[in-house]
């Protein structure tokens, strides 16, 4: 049965063959590369409970372990002259194994690209070594390296209690402990099937490529209908968690789940007011003028209407992380300690703004004109428009193609309305990482005030007036949900 | 691809105006896209006074901080019309700012970036708020063990040169930041001049559409002071040694430095250390694959021969699974070195080596953004283009005989800086 998928974005083309593989396509004739993606309806949510990390996990034995035909320390030498690389990620739902090589070397990579999905090895050393470094990952990485990703994973934990994705997608250190190779290898039977695959070739790639390609992967089984996700609880009322660890600053995510995802007409208006209030890494957001420009809080400070992953040192989204449930999130990169209570109230303050009295008219239009052109940078090569085109399968609708259509007939009542809808800081989980974050959690509960102390000259009388109110903003935080956690206990299990 | 093939084809139009400032236009096929980038031959490297480590970085700050005819907002009004990605970056040798945009947005570029580059104004109290948003960023990196190891190692290698600090600079620079308002003003006056400065151009334009607006724009912009002369590091007699303590978990790792010599594109040493470098460190390297596949001792280990303006280090790091491995990796890598230094490498490995730094180096080229980048930093080395396919004719020519020479020679213990990093138990 042939099946027809449509999609948004110019150019490319997906469809399904007779084995229910779906492609999408991007040819450039003129470019000399070739991008190949092969992307898995796979996740963290399909893990299994107590084997927390055993998607992830199975994963890394595709991407980096060895084929029945070679081990992985062939495959690195026989992918070493053709100046190719297996690049693989993931989130809770898809896992994408990538690269993009020289047409020179195309048949011999996709050949290589091929073999590591078709035929792992399930070598007992990859084992050892992948599932060593995933435990490494979460317990020396996560909780000792990185304060950012810990509070966005610390987050992840309030936002979704109980749920798959409520860890890190690399799993629970008690779950990648009681995962075996035999896990693995029926975890593969299972989910690495043909009808969650989608096969996305770009670039300069011979006719008829694609479909031989696409039709070495019909030896897969078919794996019938994915499970739902369970319910997520939505928690109500504000909940926050500290994580206690040696710091310089305190680094704050918050957020809370919304209903609405890139296939849903509500995400679009959603996208503008996340933009207008911190668009990821530019300096024009009100969280960003407000908080680093004005008082010299921080570094950055940006708002997102989903899950966000940064591609590299680009400052745009990584495609291929499609998520069924999305939240709304706002990071603040670390602030110092004295200032954090006034950071946290600040950007509800700014929050609740934007609920409450709408998005400026002259906001609005900036914030328009602006994404109609920047979601013009999101795909530059031929690597990145695939990974969108891919996701607009996925979501049944192109990101890039629906805010290019629809933002001209956007109107600043259409991004009102969906704020008010979708958004409220009276349901925020808010993490805080950092040094002695007792005091600043018992000023919280208490509703004591958190001024901000400036050890700079001149502020603006505007800006200390407007001070006064936000240091008193309150926040209904009740003790009773607030937890103070080491961050060597997070992730156990 | 042929070995004979340009490295970097695009066609290039170079002009020197006559106030010295020196502006390339690459035309490259990016239809409606142009990427702007003001390259500052200005790093931290220049921060010779003691107690401004840390001020180039600072300085990119302040360049956001707007003028007269247009105030920070209006400069962020205008970027944000045109949907840009906006940004700046700043490292030991250069300051580089980029602007990727449609186009048609190419004259409000100009005129935005001429006018800032020549007619910066910020008051006091701005410039206090974004020294703290300056702490903030070193704040940001501070949880990364990396971040205290690489300030360790630059300040055991280098004891006069001014690589003796990193980027970001010392907390205790940064702190004082606040307090340097009038400083800030000589720096501007001293490096943000014509004739340290490069404009390049990449993307869907015309030369001759493109160097009209850049004359008209950048004219009027004059000479300044003379600039001081950036110390010369001794060479180093004694191996130099210590250790990071680290609160909190992390794996141990190793941080190693050999000094090397300034990047030249004509020298057979910078390239033949590059291939070292994937000589022994490539994940297909026969070290890789015995500390990380076989011995599975190591999480992850890399190794590089960064390109420098002066003298710096080739640098290794190593994630070590378990803290009683740190010696016998150490002891794992220098034996490697030693190894290649006494039986170097077949000619076929090395033709390896070459072919993949080419066909990867072509892979790096294919937005009219990365080709920008991948301009900006020879432009600032070694100020033209024409040094890209210098550095690739000289990859090339690197004999079996030169890897021997360079492993003999830069890799020794008196050469070496090393620092370990040790968390808590």
């Amino acid at each position: 049965m042939l099946l027809s998928i449509a999609v948004a974005a110019s150019a490319s083309q997906a469809r399904a063959d007779q084995n229910g593989i779906r492609t999408v396509l991007l040819p450039s004739p003129s470019i000399p590369l070739v991008t190949i993606r092969l992307v898995f309806q796979v996740g963290a949510a399909d893990d299994e409970p107590g084997k927390e990390g055993i998607a992830a996990l199975t994963a890394a034995m595709l991407g980096e372990g060895g084929t029945v035909q070679r081990t992985w320390s062939e495959v690195l030498d026989a992918l070493y002259p053709m100046a190719a690389d297996i690049h693989f990620y993931g989130d809770k739902d898809a896992y994408v194994f990538m690269g993009t090589v020289h047409r020179d070397n195309l048949d011999a990579f996709a050949s290589l690209l091929a073999e590591q999905v078709l035929t792992p090895r399930f070598a007992n050393d990859d084992f050892t070594r992948l599932r060593q470094d995933a435990i490494d990952t979460i317990t020396k990485t996560l909780r000792g390296n990185d304060d950012e990703d810990l509070g966005k994973q610390a987050l992840g934990t309030l936002l979704y209690p109980k749920h798959p994705y409520g860890y890190p997608t690399p799993g629970t250190v008690a779950g990648l402990k009681a995962i075996t190779l035999d896990d693995v290898k029926g975890f593969y039977a299972r989910t690495f099937t043909r009808d969650r695959l989608i096969v996305g070739v770009a670039g300069g790639y011979p006719e008829g490529f694609p479909d031989r390609y696409a039709a070495r992967f019909s030896g897969l089984p078919l794996g019938g209908p994915r499970a739902p996700l369970p319910p997520s609880p939505k928690p109500q009322g504000k909940q926050l968690v500290f994580v206690q660890k040696s710091a310089h600053g305190d680094a704050i995510s918050m957020g809370h789940a919304i209903d609405v995802t890139r296939g849903d007409d509500d995400f679009y208006p959603l996208a503008v007011a996340a933009s207008y209030l911190g668009e990821h890494r530019t300096f024009n957001g009100v969280l960003m003028l407000n908080m680093r420009q004005k008082r010299g809080l921080n570094y950055g400070d940006y708002a997102y209407v989903e899950n966000f992953i940064q591609d590299g040192w680009t400052t745009f989204p990584l495609p291929n992380i499609p998520r069924r449930e999305q939240h709304f999130e706002i990071w603040l990169r670390p602030v110092p300690p004295k200032s954090a209570g006034f950071a946290i109230r600040e950007a509800i303050y700014e929050t609740d703004k934007l609920i409450r009295e709408g998005i400026p008219a002259a906001g609005f239009e900036a914030t328009r004109a602006f994404l109609l052109n920047y979601v013009n940078l999101w795909a530059q090569d031929g690597s990145r428009r695939l990974g969108f085109a891919i996701d607009g399968v996925l979501y049944g609708k192109d990101v890039l193609a629906e805010l290019k259509a629809r933002l001209p007939k956007m109107t600043k009542d259409d991004v009102d309305r969906a704020v008010r809808k979708h958004l409220s800081t009276a349901n925020l989980s808010i993490a805080v990482v950092g040094d002695n974050v007792k005091a600043l959690a018992e000023a919280l509960v208490a509703g004591k005030p958190t001024p901000i102390v400036y050890d700079t000259k001149d502020t603006p009388a505007d800006v200390l007036e407007e001070d006064q109110t936000i240091e008193r903003y309150p926040l209904d935080v009740s003790a009773s949900r607030l937890k103070i956690v080491s961050a060597r206990s997070l992730f156990e299990k | 691809m042929t070995a004979q093939a340009k490295a970097f084809p695009f066609p290039t139009t170079e002009k020197t105006l006559s106030n010295g400032l020196r502006v390339f236009v690459v035309e490259y096929d990016s239809p409606g896209l142009v990427a702007y980038y003001s390259i500052v031959r200005t790093g931290s490297r220049n921060e010779v006074e003691p107690g401004k480590s840390g001020f180039a970085h600072f300085f990119e700050h302040m360049m956001f901080r707007g003028t007269k005819q247009y105030p920070t907002n209006k400069y962020n009004a205008e970027i944000k019309a045109m949907g840009a990605d906006s940004n700046a970056f700043t490292s030991d040798d250069m300051t580089v700012y980029h602007i990727l945009a449609g186009t048609s947005a190419l004259p409000t570029i100009v005129t935005i970036e001429a006018d800032r580059f020549q007619h910066l104004e910020y008051a006091e109290a701005e410039f206090q708020k974004e020294a703290r948003a300056v702490l903030g960023e070193y704040n940001k990196g501070a949880s990364d063990p990396l971040q205290p190891m690489v300030e360790a190692l630059y300040d055991h290698a280098f004891q006069v040169h001014t690589y003796k600090h990193t980027t970001i600079g010392f907390l205790r620079d940064i702190e004082d930041m606040p307090n340097q308002f009038a400083y800030s003003r000589q720096f501007f006056d001293r490096y943000y001049r014509p004739d340290n400065v490069i404009v390049l151009v990449v993307g869907d334009v015309k030369s001759d559409t493109v160097l009209p607006l850049l004359e008209k724009n950048y004219g009027a912009w004059t000479g300044g002071p003379s600039r001081p002369a950036v110390p010369v590091e001794p060479p180093q007699t004694k191996e130099q040694r210590t250790t990071v303590p680290w609160k909190g978990d992390s794996l141990p790792m190793v941080l190693a430095g050999y000094h090397i010599p300034a990047f030249s594109p004509s020298s057979v040493d910078s390239a033949a250390l590059e291939v070292l470098a994937e000589l022994v460190f490539a994940e297909r390297s026969p070290l890789y694959k015995r500390l990380v596949l076989d011995e599975q001792k190591v999480e992850h280990i890399d190794g590089s021969a960064e390109r420098h303006v002066d003298p710096n280090l080739f640098t290794i790091l190593a994630r070590i699974k378990k803290d009683e491995d740190v010696p016998y990796v150490e002891k794992a890598i220098e034996d490697e070195f030693a190894r290649i230094a006494a039986q170097g490498t077949d000619a076929k490995t090395l033709s390896e080596v070459v072919s993949r730094t080419r066909y990867a180096f072509a892979g790096q080229l294919s937005t009219a953004d990365k080709v920008a980048l991948v301009g900006a930093e020879f432009l600032a080395l070694t100020g033209n283009l024409s040094s890209i396919d210098e550095t690739f004719a000289t990859l090339a020519r690197v004999s079996v005989a030169d890897i021997k020479r360079v492993a003999a020679q830069y890799f020794t213990p008196q050469n070496r800086t090393v620092v370990v990093l040790e968390p808590e138990k």
